[in-house]
């Protein structure tokens, strides 16, 4: 059994603090929620950031007393072969009430119908590959599918900026086509033309000659569908060839990290959040405060949608009980979900995913993010 | 000055890293006639200690280069030291795979103690540009520039003109010789690392410079686009491999000017493989430059192969068919599965690099065309799972013996890169061939197997389907192995030449060798298509190939059963490490290093 030793060493703390209810539940089997994801391996950092949006989960629900709480982390590399491995552990350990994760697509997707077989509830936090949730009635995310994203990311770059001509440069992966496709989709109802879409395979480093491309053909914005490591890479050589065109970008730039990377030439980089620890909701300022005490930094997406993903299990196991079935058939009725990323969340049964987002405008201001003025940059 | 002069600029400047990496690899390659597979690893390490003496000691970029190539060039000398002189001489294949556990090492070693992050890696030259035509250069483009033409120069220089640098060329060219002659064989070649090392992790501190961002997932891609470049040159030669690298960064740039971003790395293999077809010896190698590639068969270590009497052989096949009746335990059946679907997988390549010596890097394009193949017929024509997975099994063995075709006329270190190339292409094809492949969205929804009505669909099923497979094929392959078949792919294995002048063709009996072993990996992937119910490009991928040759090299190549046992072992062992979480890589690793330091010919032994 492979608990984090952190996770662990927190929650104990966490127990001791309350030290009545420590004592009630130690004598009680903890609710074991299992996650399939990198801790080794190319996509090792977004396994990194999961754990540490969960430990801060854990603390919280721990602290709150009742039933301890505790995660499972396999590492499965994002590689099917290990991931169908973990399913078949997971849905035949009785002790696993929940799944989360996988990372990547192909890992996700290949355990998707061992745990529909199984009927464990699979919640995948950051799976939008459209078809994700279709593998059956056990597959669930609270990671929005580009239908809703995409749009308003177009209305921001078109109404809000006010362009007309866009070029788009997108990780070649089902993630990048399938926010490539709807955002091309909604700029195009808007009236604006794009001027050209350029894929790049994840790795790649060097994008001069693709942006040499790009500015033949004329864009008045760039949009980036890109995470934020590959993102810092492409503002720096945007501006390294001296381009100006209005750069904006997908939620998953959103990190502090793309800051650290890109340096001054994250300065005036568009995005939206579905949150921003700028931002006045309590849920995302409780989760802010909470995660700046323990990591000393802000926390990112990647984090934020962890977190959710374990305070999610936890909410519904309070309010529906602590058994598969109730899990199953809780995550469908719940209604509002306090959400670090959404604010409110609440599960839509037919597409098995989050309703109803919420976005905010931001833009790099001073080496940090900032909520969007309203005011659309100079024409070029 | 229109794009082209644009595109020609950007090309070079990323030439430029391309080049140092290759300058690195030739170096070790002309003398330990080794390709380094942990080349990309030390260029990794590199950019951390960079990074280290810039975050901890604010050193300034003179001092920073001096310490990243002092610390580089230690990890070599250990490398060669502890992972690659103990298997001297007792077999050509060993370092290989002695250098992918080492790289494997270096990586998780790195990523446990920065964890896996990316970190800014900033540039501490003054920030100014030169505009040229439509672009600019900047300080840190020449300084890589120069210095990868400086260390070609020095090195150059060294190896023509100096005592030390002519024991380098002599023990390159033969070292049983040199040591006769009093060359100290061991000390040049922990010279040879040393340099190369330290070139290659000055490589990654610049690198990491250029795009203010290092990670540790950058080994693979510098050390395959290194191969790359080093082979566009000329295996082992250091001019040569600058040359190459530039090359291959213009062949890219062009690449994209003319088709667009995703075709870019198509290009690059696509051009790789031509010029193997067309200049084996790369662009710049007068033929008597080069001392000769190694037969083919100096690959398989002589040793004597563990033989099991049948019984005990029936016996181990009994036990695995009776296994689940007494264990039902979903877990261990799904990783024997997988072992098993790995070791149909291994048959191939073991027939392939081990009996006929063609070593092949390429292999997982195999299953993902299987997969592929499979997936599709069953998703857009709704054949049956018993129906589409020969099918899929017989397009693998044409079309793979087909795109392998233009390789087999090659011998030795060039085939290995051929076909580590065609196995990218495989890939990127499938990636950019949106109207057949979906492209990147990848095949969903692929139908569990199914025997008529019976669905597969507990892991014991599905189990006893692949172990029948296993014993049906492995069956097959030991008696082809032992009939007047195996001994022509052996005889072409010993001796090319001695074969042909026996009236042997040997690209026939190579074809049909590639053929066989497409069948089988064919069918591995696309069970593994089936069972996963999602492949993409990404599922079937080189460190999957490279995976499937440490099996079948831990098992012996050309042995049958070897190869059941490595796949057991090595899809196993991270299962049986996985208590250990983070470190299990570095485990996995140690134990693989551990294994080829005892047993450098293989468990079972070389057939």
């Amino acid at each position: 059994m492979s608990f984090s030793r952190r996770s662990f060493l927190a929650a104990s703390l966490a127990a001791g603090c309350t030290a009545l209810t420590a004592v009630r539940s130690r004598a009680e089997e903890p609710i074991l929620v299992g996650v399939s994801g990198p801790l080794t391996g190319p996509n090792a950092q977004y396994g990194a950031q999961w754990k540490a949006g969960f430990d801060l989960a854990l603390d919280q629900i721990n602290a709150a007393g009742g039933r301890p709480f505790q995660y499972v982390f396999e590492d499965s590399q994002s590689d099917p072969r290990q991931s169908v491995t973990i399913a078949q552990k997971f849905v035949n350990d009785p002790r696993i009430l929940a799944e989360l994760g996988d990372f990547s697509s192909p890992a996700s997707m290949a355990a998707s119908p061992i745990y529909n077989r199984g009927k464990l509830l699979q919640l995948g936090i950051t799976n939008s590959h459209p078809d994700y949730t279709k593998s059956g009635d056990y597959t669930w995310s609270n990671c929005l599918s580009q239908d809703d994203e995409q749009p308003s990311l177009a209305n921001f770059v078109i109404e809000g900026l006010g362009r007309k001509k866009v070029a788009v440069l997108h990780l070649n992966t089902d993630w990048g086509v399938a926010c490539r496709d709807r955002f091309v989709e909604s700029a195009k109802a808007a009236g604006a033309t794009i001027v050209a879409t350029e894929g790049f395979q994840s790795g790649e480093r060097d994008f001069r000659s693709t942006l040499v491309r790009i500015r033949d053909a004329g864009p008045d914005a760039i949009v980036i569908e890109a995470y934020y490591a590959d993102a810092a890479v492409i503002v720096r050589q945007v501006h390294e060839l001296g381009l100006k065109q209005v750069i904006a970008g997908v939620v998953s730039i959103y990190s502090p990290k793309f800051i650290e990377l890109a340096g001054d030439d994250a300065e005036g980089t568009y995005t939206q959040g579905y949150f921003f620890p700028g931002e006045q909701r309590s849920e995302v300022q409780a989760f802010v405060t909470a995660f700046r005490a323990k990591y000393g930094q802000d926390p990112d997406w990647f984090n934020a949608t962890a977190y959710d993903g374990l305070i999610f299990i936890s909410r519904i196991v309070n309010q529906f009980g602590a058994s598969r079935e109730a899990i199953h058939e809780g995550i469908a009725k719940i209604k509002d979900l306090p959400s670090a990323v959404f604010g409110k969340a609440t599960f839509d049964p037919t597409s098995r995913r989050v309703s109803a987002p919420h976005f905010v405008r931001l833009v790099v201001k001073d080496g940090k993010f900032a909520a969007w003025d309203g005011q659309k940059p100079k024409a070029i | 000055m229109g794009p082209w002069f644009d595109y020609t600029v950007n090309g070079l400047v990323v030439g430029n890293i391309y080049a140092l990496l290759a300058v690195g690899l030739a170096l070790i390659f002309g003398v330990a006639n080794l390709i380094n597979f942990a080349h990309g690893s030390v260029f990794t390490v590199g950019a951390y200690l960079g990074w280290t003496a810039l975050h901890y000691l604010h050193t300034p970029l003179p001092v920073t280069i001096l310490l990243v190539a002092a610390g580089s060039a230690v990890v070599g000398v250990a490398i060669e030291r502890f992972a690659l002189r103990p298997l001297n001489h007792r077999s050509r294949i060993a370092p290989l795979l002695a250098t992918i556990g080492v790289s494997l090492v270096l990586d998780q070693a790195v990523q446990l103690i920065f964890s896996p992050d990316p970190r800014a890696l900033p540039s501490q030259l003054p920030d100014w540009r030169l505009p040229i035509g439509g672009v600019t250069i900047g300080a840190l483009d020449l300084l890589i520039a120069g210095v990868g033409l400086t260390s070609a120069a020095l090195l150059f220089g060294f190896l023509r003109f100096s005592k030390l640098g002519w024991a380098v060329r002599a023990t390159a060219q033969d070292p049983d010789a040199a040591s006769q002659m009093g060359v100290d064989t061991n000390r040049i070649n922990a010279v040879v690392f040393a340099i190369a090392s330290a070139l290659g992790g000055v490589g990654g501190l610049l690198v990491g410079m250029f795009y203010n961002s290092i990670d540790t997932t950058m080994s693979f891609d510098a050390t395959l686009k290194g191969m790359v470049a080093m082979l566009l040159g000329g295996l082992g030669n250091v001019p040569g491999a600058i040359a190459g690298g530039l090359i291959l960064g213009l062949a890219e740039s062009y690449g994209i000017a003319l088709f667009g971003t995703s075709y870019r790395n198509l290009f690059a293999f696509a051009l790789l493989i031509l010029i193997l077809m067309v200049a084996p010896n790369g662009l710049f190698s007068r033929r008597r430059e080069l001392p000769p590639e190694p037969m083919t068969g100096t690959f398989v270590a002589p040793s004597r192969p563990l033989r099991l009497p049948r019984p005990a052989l029936a016996a181990i096949v009994v036990v695995a068919a009776l296994f689940p009746l007494v264990w039902n335990q979903p877990y261990v059946l799904q990783t024997l599965t997988n072992a098993l679907l790995m070791a149909l997988l291994a048959f191939s390549l073991t027939l392939v690099s081990g009996t006929v010596g063609q070593i092949s890097l390429g292999h997982a394009g195999l299953l993902a065309i299987g997969g592929y193949a499979s997936g599709l017929l069953a998703l857009d024509h709704g054949w049956p799972f018993v129906a589409s997975v020969p099918a899929a099994g017989l397009s693998t063995a044409i079309l793979g013996t087909l795109m392998v075709l233009p390789a087999l006329r090659m011998t030795g270190h060039y085939v290995a890169i051929a076909t580590l190339g065609v196995g990218e292409i495989v890939s990127l094809v499938i990636l950019n061939w949106t109207g057949l492949t979906r492209g990147p969205m990848g095949l969903s929804g692929i139908p569990i197997p199914a025997i008529g009505p019976i669905e597969l669909d507990t892991p014991r099923a599905l189990y006893w389907v692949v172990l029948v497979l296993v014993v049906l094929l492995g069956l097959l392959q030991v008696r082809l192995l032992s009939s007047h078949l195996g001994r022509t792919w052996r005889a072409i294995r010993e001796d090319e030449v001695a074969a042909r002048a026996y009236g042997v063709e040997p690209l026939r009996y190579k074809a049909m060798a590639f053929a066989f072993g497409g069948f089988g990996a064919g069918i591995a992937g696309a069970i593994a298509a089936h069972l996963y119910s999602y492949i993409n490009h990404e599922t079937f991928n080189t460190q999957l190939s490279i995976l499937a040759i440490t099996v079948v090299i831990l098992g012996g190549l050309g042995n049958v059963l070897g190869a059941v046992l490595g796949a057991v072992l090595l899809v196993a062992l991270p299962e049986i490490f996985r208590a250990a979480a983070e470190y299990r890589m570095l485990i996995y690793g140690i134990a693989l290093l551990l294994l080829i330091r005892y047993r450098p010919q293989g468990l079972l032994g070389t057939i």
